[in-house]
């Protein structure tokens, strides 16, 4: 063979056999044993304390309670002409967006599967008024924040869902006269003494205060300097964050906190009187106002012919006592 | 043999330095003449520094008794008999190697597969437990017994399977440790929903939404991550399994032999060496039992990963896809008519499932069970969209022909059984690739030696008839 015999002397060949027998070592220690990488994480999602929306430019008026004039009387369903209303009547139900975890006012029934409460019971009252019968309700469980959307885009017809009327809702959408007035107060762990602490927000600086999304309740909290407000979907998960430890307080309206502090036997409601007042009102789309002057007048008559109380009485009277006289309609609102 | 070719070995004595101690580095030696005779001549004797003396020293002797004996054309055979000993070797074990190499691939995917397995029915049984946890909350308080047991025999499946995962493959450890923390996270969770039910609280309604948002965006994402890293495992073991890329050593080797038979024929005029030939003719069948070995091995695993392992896979994608599917018709329901993205993601669910059995052999049975839970869920959104939410939940929690859940449940029965039978077969297929091909490997590194014996005693023919 040409290129062997050429080659002369020992060397080349040997170092061709040392090139070979390592190539065979390297083939053969290529395959003694497999490793795998550790299995990666996934990498831990972005922060969850989603960056709270800025508070509102606050909206100043003198008139929050102001509603529509209710209509003279209740009208019949088929002489009603207004638009909006004919479209419900047409539907065959009203869908009215409820809270279905606020404990005394809407509330999901573990046991019955049924939502219930004072919201509920007005709902109904609408919808008996309007059909005849309490069972034309579409109920739809909405969270706080969605309360003005899903009106603007009139996927409910009503919300009833312990909203509070104030000045820069108002902008928004359409509010019925107060059927409960409220207050901001704070749910704090019960004391072992057993007295109820007064605890006010202000003593709370550097505690983890728990407030829904979308609230004016949050909105208030933002403003308290040296509390560190932590926002949840609802009351009830401001209640599983106290239950974890992850929030030291919630604050709420009273009755809110009432319901709240109903499931869990440690916390309590603060005694120090309410920070704000809180009027209640049923709310509707800001064009909605015959629907609105429909549902002031069935407000007013039954205020008057103690279906107000009756119901108060049903839901609040354990927690509260018997019913106070029933909040004063302000009307005259232009529009 | 790296240092080999250029030290001078002492050849003649090469008994001297073998029984002598490990030689110490001197720091510097310069002229050993002296030394190297005396060690040379003494073996075993306590010479200072044996080694470098002996090769300095008796540099002189031993170089041309070397030369000798690699000069001329008995010296180029002499070279050749040990090229051709080194090729023959080279050979012999580059082939059982690469049976070996293959048969441990084969091995390794078998485990792998089942690593995959056992992951999938985790991300399942997760799904399941949850499907479970929140179709029973429709029913307040009161689940059945046969739900909770069943929630409870897909916890515990959960955690049988984190614990044997982590012992069979060490490298998910760490992930299976961070997903067993948020699986225990998600039961504290559900059973926290599950005491304030009973107790007819608000508060277990949200409790369930969170367990459930906690396992889809902590859980889920670990447990997908360690299906994706021993998916990707199991295809690099399949991909491995055939070894053949390294019986091209063999080959180069066996191409050294034949020119150096073909050099020998024409440097002796002698056209046939039986023994040489004989040795090259052993060493071509050792290759060609070597390559078809490999390749069956190749074959089978190459026809399991694209059938069987496959179908296991995508089973369990479809198994996955639908529990979530159950899973979201439930919390589309509990979300009361703002359950609007719990439908969607059913909807994208409904649409991985067809698409996952389209790719399936065989799969027209599941896609019509799967047809018959997707008219029932149909009809649940029928019924709460139009403001019948009673008798929605009715239709999806009762237990009786016509509710979605007897649908559905004879789905993933069918799905589950077929997966098992898939999964169970591919990893018994590929487990028995091992066992014969390891009496090839050890038999064709036999025939190696044989040739090389073969190869020297041809050669050495040649030489002697040469003199």
């Amino acid at each position: 063979m040409k290129f062997l015999s050429r080659r002369r002397g020992r060397g080349p060949s040997w170092s061709m056999a040392a090139v070979i027998a390592a190539a065979g070592a390297l083939v053969l220690s290529a395959c003694t044993g497999v490793t795998y990488a550790e299995t990666p994480l996934p990498a831990p999602p972005a922060s969850s304390s989603s960056t709270p929306a800025p508070p509102a430019t606050p909206v100043t008026c003198n008139n929050p309670t102001q509603s529509y004039d209710p209509l003279p009387s209740i009208p019949s369903s088929g002489d009603i002409t207004d638009a909006s209303v004919r479209r419900i009547l047409d539907r065959g139900h009203l869908v009215v967006g409820v809270s279905a975890d606020t404990f005394l006012f809407g509330a999901r029934d573990a046991f019955t599967s049924r939502i219930e409460g004072f919201d509920i019971d007005l709902a109904k009252a609408v919808a008996k008024s309007l059909f005849g019968s309490e069972s034309k309700l579409q109920l739809r469980v909405i969270t706080a924040a969605d309360r003005i959307p899903l009106l603007q885009k009139r996927e409910v017809d009503m919300v009833a869902r312990n909203m509070t009327m104030n000045c820069a809702r108002w902008k928004d959408i359409a509010f019925s006269a107060e059927y409960y007035h409220s207050g901001q107060k704070l749910l704090v762990p019960r004391d072992p003494s057993g007295k109820v602490p007064n605890t006010r927000i202000e003593d709370l600086k550097g505690k983890k205060v728990c407030a829904p999304q979308g609230t004016s309740t949050l909105d208030k909290l933002r403003t308290v300097s040296g509390v560190e407000p932590v926002a949840a979907a609802d009351h009830t998960g401001c209640l599983v964050l106290f239950q974890q430890g992850k929030a030291d307080a919630i604050t709420g309206d009273d009755i809110v906190l009432a319901g709240l502090a109903a499931q869990d036997p440690y916390t309590v409601v603060s005694s120090a009187p309410a920070i704000t007042d809180e009027p209640y009102g049923l709310a509707f789309n800001k064009e909605d106002v015959y629907l609105t002057r429909y549902v002031n007048r069935l407000l007013a008559d039954l205020k008057a012919d103690g279906g107000w109380k009756a119901i108060y009485n049903r839901w609040l009277a354990g927690h509260l006592g018997p019913a106070p006289a029933p909040p004063a309609a302000v009307y005259g609102r232009g529009g | 043999m790296t240092s080999g070719p250029k030290t001078n070995l002492p050849v003649g004595s090469a008994a001297a330095p073998a029984g002598s101690p490990a030689p110490l580095p001197l720091p510097s030696i310069t002229s050993g003449g002296p030394w190297a005779a005396r060690s040379a001549g003494a073996p075993g004797s306590p010479a200072p520094s044996p080694a470098p003396a002996t090769i300095r020293g008796s540099g002189q002797t031993l170089q041309s008794a070397f030369i000798g004996l690699f000069h001329g054309t008995p010296g180029r055979m002499r070279l050749l008999a040990i090229l051709g000993v080194i090729a023959a070797l080279l050979l012999g074990g580059a082939a059982a190697n690469a049976i070996l190499a293959s048969e441990a691939a084969a091995e390794r995917a078998a485990n792998t597969t089942e690593q995959v397995v056992r992951m999938q029915s985790i991300q399942v049984d997760l799904l399941r437990a949850d499907a479970l946890a929140t179709n029973a909350f429709l029913v307040g308080g009161l689940e059945t017994a046969d739900a909770r047991a069943q929630y409870d025999a897909a916890m515990a499946a959960v955690a049988r399977n984190i614990a044997a995962g982590a012992a069979a493959q060490p490298a998910d450890a760490k992930a299976l440790g961070t997903l067993a923390e948020k699986v225990q996270d998600y039961g504290a969770l559900v059973e926290q929903a599950r005491s304030n039910n009973r107790l007819g609280l608000p508060v277990g309604a949200r409790y369930l939404t969170e367990a459930s948002s906690s396992l889809r965006a902590s859980a889920i994402p670990v447990v997908a991550e360690i299906v994706k890293a021993n998916e990707a495992r199991a295809q690099k073991e399949f991909d491995r399994s055939n070894s053949s890329i390294q019986l091209l050593a063999g080959v180069a080797a066996l191409i050294v032999l034949v020119l150096i038979a073909v050099w020998l024929a024409r440097r002796t005029h002698r056209y046939l060496n039986p023994s040489l030939a004989g040795g090259v003719l052993l060493l071509v069948v050792g290759l060609v039992v070597a390559a078809t070995t490999i390749g069956n091995i190749g074959t089978t695993t190459a026809q399991v990963a694209s059938g069987l392992y496959r179908d296991a896979v995508d089973l369990a994608h479809v198994r996955t896809a639908a529990n979530d599917a159950r899973a979201n018709e439930s919390l589309t329901l509990i979300a009361r008519g703002s359950g609007q993205k719990y439908q969607d993601a059913w909807v994208a669910n409904d649409k991985t499932v067809r698409g996952t059995l389209g790719q399936i052999d065989d799969a027209s049975g599941l896609t019509s069970d799967w047809d018959a839970y997707a008219k029932a869920h149909e009809q649940i959104r029928a019924q709460d969209d139009g403001g019948q939410w009673e008798q929605a939940v009715e239709l999806a929690t009762t237990p009786e022909a016509g509710g979605s859940s007897a649908a559905f449940n004879a789905f993933d029965e069918q799905v589950t059984q077929r997966r098992d039978a898939a999964s169970a077969a591919a990893i018994d297929q590929l487990g028995k690739l091992g066992g014969g091909s390891t009496v090839w490997a050890a038999l064709i590194a036999i025939v190696s030696l044989i040739a090389s014996w073969l190869i020297v005693r041809g050669i050495g023919q040649r030489i002697k008839e040469y003199r």
